[in-house]
């Protein structure tokens, strides 16, 4: 090496994603979206932009929807991961999946995995918002394809048929 | 006899023509397992950066890369002597008639005329070290005075941005048109007139554009994955350019986060990563960033239009004109500017004397490419906001003035002033169905003023006829276009009584999968299910055109058919004979060829399909094989149409507007899959909404 390199040292981080601990030497600059996609291959995370605008990268830590390209693999130490791989049984999807495709809620597929997992975060509050406020609550995440609106009726049904489950004792 | 395998279908027309199944792309999107470009880490892998001038017009004095050379993990760096030599500009697939070509290099040598337009690139093990080593590159620019719209890039003081082949910043200029325009216009009763600017927008995929190219030095063959709507005109820019054989490159896009008309052909970086592949005999990947994608990625529309339309005091649209300039930005992209608004600018209205005046203009900035529409939004938005204008100078409803002037259904076919034919449709019809809906009727009659929570409200119409697909080889031939019109599949009988379907389409979100899969079990009568799909790789499907002017349906369509009848027909006469029967007493259905007579008697599909792969107890005469492909070229465009119509409310105060209702009236033909046809028009608005 004859040019000093900017390149940092490696740090240890242990992340657990999806139930699973994982222990990885990264660079410090290496964002959390990037270890979920190249150093452990789950490639459902996708990044659209870089700069949180986007939210296609959109993970859970620790039960908060965060967008994965705004925190850095080793602030994740320590924390719990979930990502769209969670999602689903090897048979059968997971019934906000299944309601993303009996709405027609997707086209290309890229955004899809941020819009499930900010739509898991609100389940997992134990909210239902209104439409109105669903509409404000997933503007965080941007679709090119579909316009919202098969995406918004997706997560309300998800999230109503939820209530029912529940009501019922389920 | 076969064990009878019945379809699980209750209903027999799911799946087929007309059926709103769910998408058969839909559960590994969802699962997050499609396989988009970046998905993919090829071992060894180097990672591409790319260095981009920073002002829009500059003279590049020099480049020291020799730091960047020196640090750790970078394997190779390119500058534009390098590009020069090593590979030529990239062609333009649909270039503007009598346009001369500018030599589109996938770097600049000496002049870089855009801001952030590649002026070096490296290899290295890590996008981050990659990046790290054009942070070290020395580059000595001497900034450019430059033009930034059409209007300023022809001032006789401009800076010329290509004087090697241009005397000035006018690319070319067009006129098209019949009958005598001037003349109507001179004697009209009324003329109105105005000038529109169209502003430049970004098509915007969330998915940015990507590569993953891989050289066997070996073979001397380029394998790239590559976020595309148009695997085969990739291989052939990227073969051209790169001074390979067609068969020396094999494209694959799998699943593609999008397009919108951004993703037709090669850009630079896909020149330079195959640069750096073939010279480091290793993979390498470039992912574009998104700022990056701001800077040198396509945009679209941007152009000022000078629009007149003259009319009788009866209301008869009597001429048309509409000179307009394009911003093409820097370079002419893989695609070209738009050239749409020429072709479909006077819209549904019966016109005889109209014409365009089409200028090219080049400017400092990032080429513009194809996006939704390809000139026709700017083209609806000028022409309908005039014809309100008309409507309003001659005291005429703006309904009644539009259904006036519309090509009637006993009209077509209808041949526009351009050149276009209309061929079906009922223009007036959706218009009344769209005044109608959005509650016109009762919006005229109400008063001006504001409504009770102190807004105002107004509605908003603007019909249109959009060009969809493209016509023959012919129309295309006779503009220069470097592409065909016709659309290629393969079908192929497997062992498991299904079919294949194979066509270089990619994969980005109108679901070609599904929409091609229920006519296949449509025309050869076998599940939906039975249907597999495998789109977007060069390697596998039969050379095509790809997936743009949403003609992938139309000309698919037509390709899919004759490809399945002969399909049909070979697995109806093997079945037949098995079943010691005509094929005309035979029929497919579900898993099995049965007789019409006695569906009881029956053959599994998969024990037809596996005679004909073995060539074991044909009948005599026939050919081994159970495959057939074909082709299918339009003969004509096909002419969408239909009319809009916006309910919206201002707030006097402030300016708020709300679009609050929206209504669409349309005519597609034949709808395949009427709830991705919803989906598509619900997305088409939401993008509209964003111009």
């Amino acid at each position: 090496m004859t040019t000093s390199t900017p390149m940092p040292e490696r740090v240890e981080v242990t992340v657990t994603v999806n139930g699973r601990k994982h222990r990885r030497q990264v660079e410090p600059r290496m964002h959390l979206a990037d270890f979920l996609r190249h150093e452990l291959g789950l490639t459902g995370t996708h990044i659209g932009c870089e700069q949180g605008v986007c939210g296609n990268c959109t993970v859970l830590v620790n039960g908060q929807a965060v967008k994965s390209c705004l925190i850095f693999a080793p602030q994740a130490d320590g924390q719990r991961v979930t990502t769209v791989e969670s999602l689903g049984e090897e048979e059968e999807l997971h019934p906000l999946q299944q309601a993303f495709k009996d709405a027609h809620a997707l086209q290309c597929g890229y955004c899809t995995p941020g819009f499930l997992m900010a739509a898991v975060a609100i389940a997992g509050e134990g909210r239902n918002p209104s439409r109105e406020e669903l509409r404000e609550e997933l503007s965080g995440v941007i679709c090119r394809c579909t316009g919202y609106e098969n995406i918004v009726t997706a997560v309300r049904r998800y999230l109503d048929e939820r209530e029912e489950v529940e009501a019922l004792g389920g | 006899m076969a064990e009878v395998v019945e379809t699980t279908r209750t209903d027999p027309r799911e799946g087929r023509i007309g059926s709103s199944i769910s998408r058969k792309e839909d559960d590994r999107l969802l699962r997050g397992e499609g396989r988009f470009a970046d998905d993919v880490d090829p071992g060894h892998c180097l990672h591409m950066a790319v260095g981009r001038c920073p002002f829009p017009h500059a003279r590049i004095l020099s480049i020291d890369v020799s730091e960047a050379v020196a640090l750790d993990g970078v394997e190779d760096a390119l500058v534009g002597a390098d590009v020069v030599r090593r590979s030529d500009p990239i062609s333009v697939l649909r270039p503007v008639a009598d346009a001369p070509d500018l030599d589109f290099y996938a770097m600049a040598t000496d002049v870089a005329v855009f801001e952030g337009h590649p002026v070096v690139s490296v290899a290295a093990s890590s996008r981050h070290v990659a990046e790290d080593a054009i942070g070290l590159i020395e580059i000595d620019y001497e900034p450019l005075p430059h033009v930034f719209d059409v209007e300023s890039a022809m001032d006789p003081r401009s800076p010329v941005l290509h004087p090697d082949v241009l005397k000035s910043n006018l690319l070319v200029r067009r006129l098209t048109g019949a009958g005598d325009p001037e003349a109507r216009l001179a004697e009209a009763d009324a003329v109105v007139e105005d000038r529109f600017s169209v502003n430049r927008v970004s098509a915007l995929p969330m998915e940015t554009r990507a590569i993953v190219a891989e050289w066997q030095p070996g073979a001397r063959e380029l394998t790239v994955r590559h976020s595309t709507q148009v695997p085969h005109l990739v291989r052939k820019q990227l073969a051209e350019s790169l001074r390979l054989e067609d068969g020396a490159v094999r494209v694959i896009a799998s699943d593609v986060g999008g397009g919108f008309g951004l993703k037709l052909g090669i850009y630079p970086e896909d020149v330079l990563a195959s640069l750096h592949a073939m010279r480091t005999r290793r993979p390498v990947k470039w992912i574009e960033d998104r700022i990056e994608f701001f800077r040198a990625s396509t945009q679209g529309r941007e152009s000022v239009h000078k629009v007149r339309i003259g009319a009788r005091a009866d209301g008869q649209i009597t001429g048309m004109f509409d000179a307009y300039a394009v911003d093409c930005g820097g370079y002419n992209s893989a695609m070209g500017s738009p050239q749409l608004t020429s072709h479909m600018f006077t819209g549904p209205y019966r016109v005889n004397d109209a014409g365009t005046e089409h200028s090219v203009i080049l400017t400092n900035k990032s080429p513009v490419g194809a996006y939704r529409g390809y000139g026709q939004p700017e083209s609806c938005f000028v022409r309908e906001l005039l014809i309100d204008r008309l409507a309003r100078r001659l005291d005429r409803d703006r309904v009644e003035l539009r259904a006036q002037n519309m090509v009637r259904p006993e009209d077509m076919p209808w041949q526009s002033t351009s050149g276009a034919t209309y061929d079906s449709g009922d223009y007036e019809a959706c218009l009344r169905m769209a005044a109608q809906a959005i509650g016109y009727d009762d919006h005229v009659k109400q008063s001006r003023g504001p409504r009770a929570d102190g807004r105002y409200v107004g509605v908003g119409l603007a019909s249109f006829v959009e060009r969809t697909g493209y016509g023959s080889s012919k129309f295309l031939a006779k503009r220069g276009s470097r592409f065909g019109a016709h659309e290629s599949v393969t079908l192929r009988a497997n062992r498991s009584g299904g079919v294949d379907v194979y066509n270089g389409v990619s994969t980005f979100g109108v679901g070609s999968e599904t929409s091609f899969a229920q006519i296949v079990a449509e025309v050869i009568g076998i599940d939906f299910d039975a249907v597999r799909v495998h789109l977007g790789d060069t390697g596998a499907s039969p050379l095509n055109t790809g997936g743009f002017a949403s003609r992938t349906l139309i000309a698919s369509a037509g390709a899919l058919r004759r490809a399945g009848e002969e399909l049909r027909d070979k697995i109806l006469r093997i079945g037949a004979f098995m079943l010691d029967a005509g094929p005309e007493d035979a029929m497919i259905s579900g898993g099995v060829v049965c007789l019409r007579q006695d569906p009881n008697a029956c053959v599994s599909l998969a024990e037809v399909h596996d005679r004909a792969i073995i060539n074991q107890g044909m009948p005599p005469g026939e050919e081994p094989g159970l495959e057939a492909s074909a082709q299918f070229e339009p003969e004509g465009a096909a002419y969408g149409y239909g009319t809009a119509a916006a309910l919206v409310s201002v707030d006097p105060e402030t300016g708020d507007f709300d679009v609050e209702r929206f209504v669409v009236v349309h005519d597609c033909g034949t709808p395949v899959n009427p709830v991705l046809i919803d989906g598509q028009v619900l997305g088409g608005l939401a993008q509209g909404y964003g111009q």
